[in-house]
């Protein structure tokens, strides 16, 4: 484990602190403000590198470089709760109108680029993920290296969350007036909201072997869920929150007695504590466990916190101790909770943590002691079978998409916003820019493709880049108001997860809510995440893949969409059921690998596909992502596979019709399921003759930097 | 009052995007957030900063919020009360 916080440098010096009831909160100094405004925050003072990546990114490597200080070898994957990635540099490079896009330093702007920045020190060669849920993103990612361990593909999982301060949250909490002008006091009386803070938590995750270590620290189980409420309030109720804890304690294979201490998402806001006591006392009718929050000692972490307290959690089982409630001076008498409010000694086997965010996006997880009852492989789940198909490019929606790409005809370009909000009322849509409209289009249309039945339970959405308008907004109204003035409905769309929360409200998609997010291959662990942690369910599961162009924005942050000579956006969103397959197609997620220092990725990739007889039995044609970017590299990537493979289909290069866009691959495979319909690949497309699938599918090939494989078929 | 009632009518129109509502629609004792325009805690929050804003009125309390923001009688009083002399 690994952890830096405003509290100090490595995990025995923040339990140390923890226990001792000291707060890392404190002045600002990291970035001066403009007017006269000012509320504390909590600051890490470890001296940072000015030069090389971005604090956040160095955050995340000094608690990584300490949670793998003991083990040898790459870990095989790396999954990052991240929300705002390299913001803090790039919102001075815009105030400072800095615009050169050849700056190195937007290279380290996106969120996904944090663990790609772990992945490359580290020399991770397997699957790269970031988890984008606002402050529940440390939690989802270490739910989601959970599940990622139970399919016994991976040993050995590097997983937790970094945020560094920056003015977006800084100010962007303040316009919601969530923040506490005198530190956070979770759980007070007196409580005014949150302190915003910074800091990383790491977490090296092993399967375990058949032999069960009595010392072992486990994850033993992980609970999502969404709250389908409001994208910036929890449900007063706690509803949310008691499923999430609920389905944590599900997956452990445990009852509520069984947890002795809880530690609280307990932020300070207001509604959060109201909220989450709800929940805990809803859980724990009976007996109440020891409880408390650590906010007011850590600051809210944001998308850290959720790893950062799983770190704690694990030390409160080691050490047989719990955290008091740091800033709870007088407690509430309206949450009916008996908090720890000095650290104390206690039998701790199991204690339940939760982390809960923007969106309604909520993770708890149990960690405890290693049980018997735990530790086998789950079986891989079924398929996922496609019921309802839609998409948006610049040719329009799903069918004058699929006019014009089985024509051959270009679907690059801009749909206005007046046609992309087309199925949308006008009430729906007000406070809603281009993404969000984009996203919430499309979760209706792939609802309406699949007979309105039954509305999506999950909602898995991918975005290289997220709301780029709000957040181009945001900053703007910022720095032209001298930082007076902000809006909140910006503040809250700028967060990834904001379009996923849209839908969740819509659809009341009360299961999990995870939005994912890296550059290009953003759809494909959306697709990946859907995989892993849905389990057979009646209710349909929306993966979806979404952005934005931004004539300001995205030319800067995506290298790909600076090539291109024909600005273009879109998406694709696939309801899909999980249960039985059923007579349509299947959609499976294959492959996902760094391709960086990995020389043999594309044998590797023939291997997993079955090798040459089985691909060219299974696949009738080929649909390669390559952009523009990393063009080179990726073209010679797929002559590698097409000559490894022996594959002797068709191969369609989607970019050159639909343009360059982070997410462009979830349009492909949505376009990929049509044909497969169609049950031929048209000429125009294979600039020779019309291919007969026969039966066989499609794979869909994401190349560059990541190498990734989806295969839609027929069930 | 009067003219500044209409005056705050086109600014909460505009603010929140309330492109289905015209300023006859609001009714200067309707009951502005949680009524039939549908508005909610972040428009209240919108609406903070644009009468800061325009108005230099600071609202930084949910419980002044609520009796400010009851309907367009309230709100505009509470702005020629508060307003700093000679904004009008």
């Amino acid at each position: 484990m690994g952890l830096i916080t405003p509290l100090g440098s490595g995990v025995d010096r923040n339990w140390t602190a923890l226990l001792k009831g000291k707060t890392g909160i404190g002045e600002l100094t990291l970035f001066p403000t403009a007017n006269d405004l000012f509320f504390p925050v909590g600051e890490v003072t470890e001296s940072f590198s000015p030069e090389g990546a971005p604090r956040t990114h160095q955050l995340a490597l000094m608690a990584a470089e300490e949670a793998v200080e003991h083990t040898k070898g790459a870990p095989d994957a790396i999954i990052m709760g991240s929300t705002t990635g390299g913001m803090s540099r790039t919102e001075v490079l815009l105030k400072d109108k800095q615009l050169d896009p050849s700056l190195f330093s937007f290279s380290y702007h996106g969120a996904g680029s944090v663990a790609e920045y772990l992945a490359l020190k580290l020399k991770c060669k397997g699957p790269v993920i970031t988890v984008s849920t606002a402050c529940s993103s440390g939690g989802a990612a270490i739910a989601m290296a959970l599940a990622l361990l139970k399919t016994g593909k991976f040993k050995k999982i590097l997983a937790g969350g970094a945020e560094s301060l920056c003015r977006l949250t800084y100010f962007g909490f303040h316009s919601l007036q969530l923040i506490d002008p005198h530190g956070s006091r979770p759980l007070d009386r007196d409580r005014k909201g949150l302190t915003v803070s910074e800091g990383a938590g790491m977490l090296l995750l092993e399967s375990k072997d058949k032999a069960i270590d009595p010392e072992a620290i486990e994850i033993l189980g992980a609970g999502l869920g969404c709250d389908a409420y409001h994208p910036a309030s929890p449900d007063p109720e706690g509803d949310g929150a008691l499923s999430a804890m609920k389905e944590a304690l599900k997956d452990a294979g445990i009852s509520p007695s069984e947890i002795d201490y809880v530690n609280l998402h307990g932020t300070g806001t207001i509604d959060n504590d109201l909220a989450e006591a709800k929940a805990f006392n809803r859980l724990f009718d009976e007996e109440q466990p020891l409880v408390s929050s650590v906010k007011g000692a850590f600051g809210h972490t944001l998308s850290a916190a959720g790893a950062i307290e799983a770190v704690v959690s694990a030390k409160c089982v080691e050490a047989g101790m719990a955290p008091g409630s740091v800033g709870c001076h007088t407690l509430d008498p309206r949450l009916k909770l008996s908090p720890l409010k000095e650290s104390a000694v206690a039998l701790i086997r199991t204690v339940l943590s939760n982390a809960f965010g923007f969106g309604g996006s909520n993770a708890s997880i149990v960690i405890g002691r290693s049980r018997e009852t735990q530790g086998a492989a789950s079986p891989l789940p079924v398929p996922l079978a496609v019921t309802g198909i839609a998409c948006i490019t610049g040719a329009g929606d799903i069918s004058e998409t699929l006019n014009a790409f089985a024509k051959g005809l270009n679907c690059r370009g801009l749909l206005s916003e007046k046609e992309i909000s087309r199925p949308l009322s006008t009430r729906a849509v007000r406070r809603l820019k281009r993404l969000s409209r984009m996203g919430l289009s499309l979760a209706t249309a792939a609802f309406e493709n699949a007979g309105n039945h039954k509305e999506p339970g999950s909602v898995f959405f991918g975005t290289g880049w997220g709301g780029l308008s709000e957040t181009h907004d945001f900053l703007e109204a910022l720095y032209e108001t001298d930082e007076r003035f902000s809006s909140p409905t910006d503040f809250m769309g700028s967060v990834h997860n904001a379009t996923a929360g849209r839908i969740a409200v819509k659809y009341s998609a009360k299961g999990p809510n995870i939005t994912t997010t890296g550059g290009d291959y953003s759809f494909e662990q959306a697709l990946m995440s859907a995989h892993l942690m849905t389990t057979e369910t009646d209710k349909p599961v929306l993966i979806m893949g979404a952005d934005e162009f931004h004539p300001e924005l995205s030319g800067i942050f995506d290298a790909s969409v600076r090539k291109a000579e024909t600005p273009s956006d879109g998406g694709g969103a696939l309801l899909v059921g999980r249960g039985k397959p059923g007579s349509g197609l299947k959609l499976e997620p294959l492959f996902y690998e760094n391709a960086n220092e990995n020389p043999h990725v594309i044998s590797s990739l023939v291997q997993c596909l079955g090798g040459t007889e089985k691909i060219n039995l299974d696949f009738g044609a080929v649909f390669a992502g390559l952009p523009a970017a990393s063009r080179i590299m990726g073209r010679k990537q797929l002559d590698l596979f097409i000559q490894t493979a022996g594959f002797n289909g068709p191969v369609i290069d989607y970019r050159r019709y639909l343009g360059e866009f982070a997410s462009a691959s979830a349009v492909a495979t949505v376009l990929a399921a049509s044909l497969l319909k169609t049950g031929e690949i048209p000429s125009t497309l294979t600039e020779k003759e019309t291919v007969k699938l026969k039966g066989k599918g499609i794979v869909l090939l994401g190349l560059g930097n990541f190498v990734t494989a989806v295969a839609v078929s027929s069930a | 009052m009067a003219n500044l009632i209409d005056e705050l009518r086109i600014k909460i129109i505009d603010t929140l995007k309330l492109e289905d509502v015209s300023p006859e629609d609001m009714g200067e004792e309707d009951q502005l957030v949680g009524g039939e325009l549908g508005l909610d805690s972040i428009d209240v929050l919108e609406m903070v900063i644009m009468i800061e804003k325009d108005y230099a009125v600071k609202i930084d309390n949910k419980e002044l919020g609520a009796r400010v923001f009851a309907n367009l009688k309230t709100l505009a009083a509470y702005i020629e009360k508060t307003a700093p002399k000679g904004i009008f």
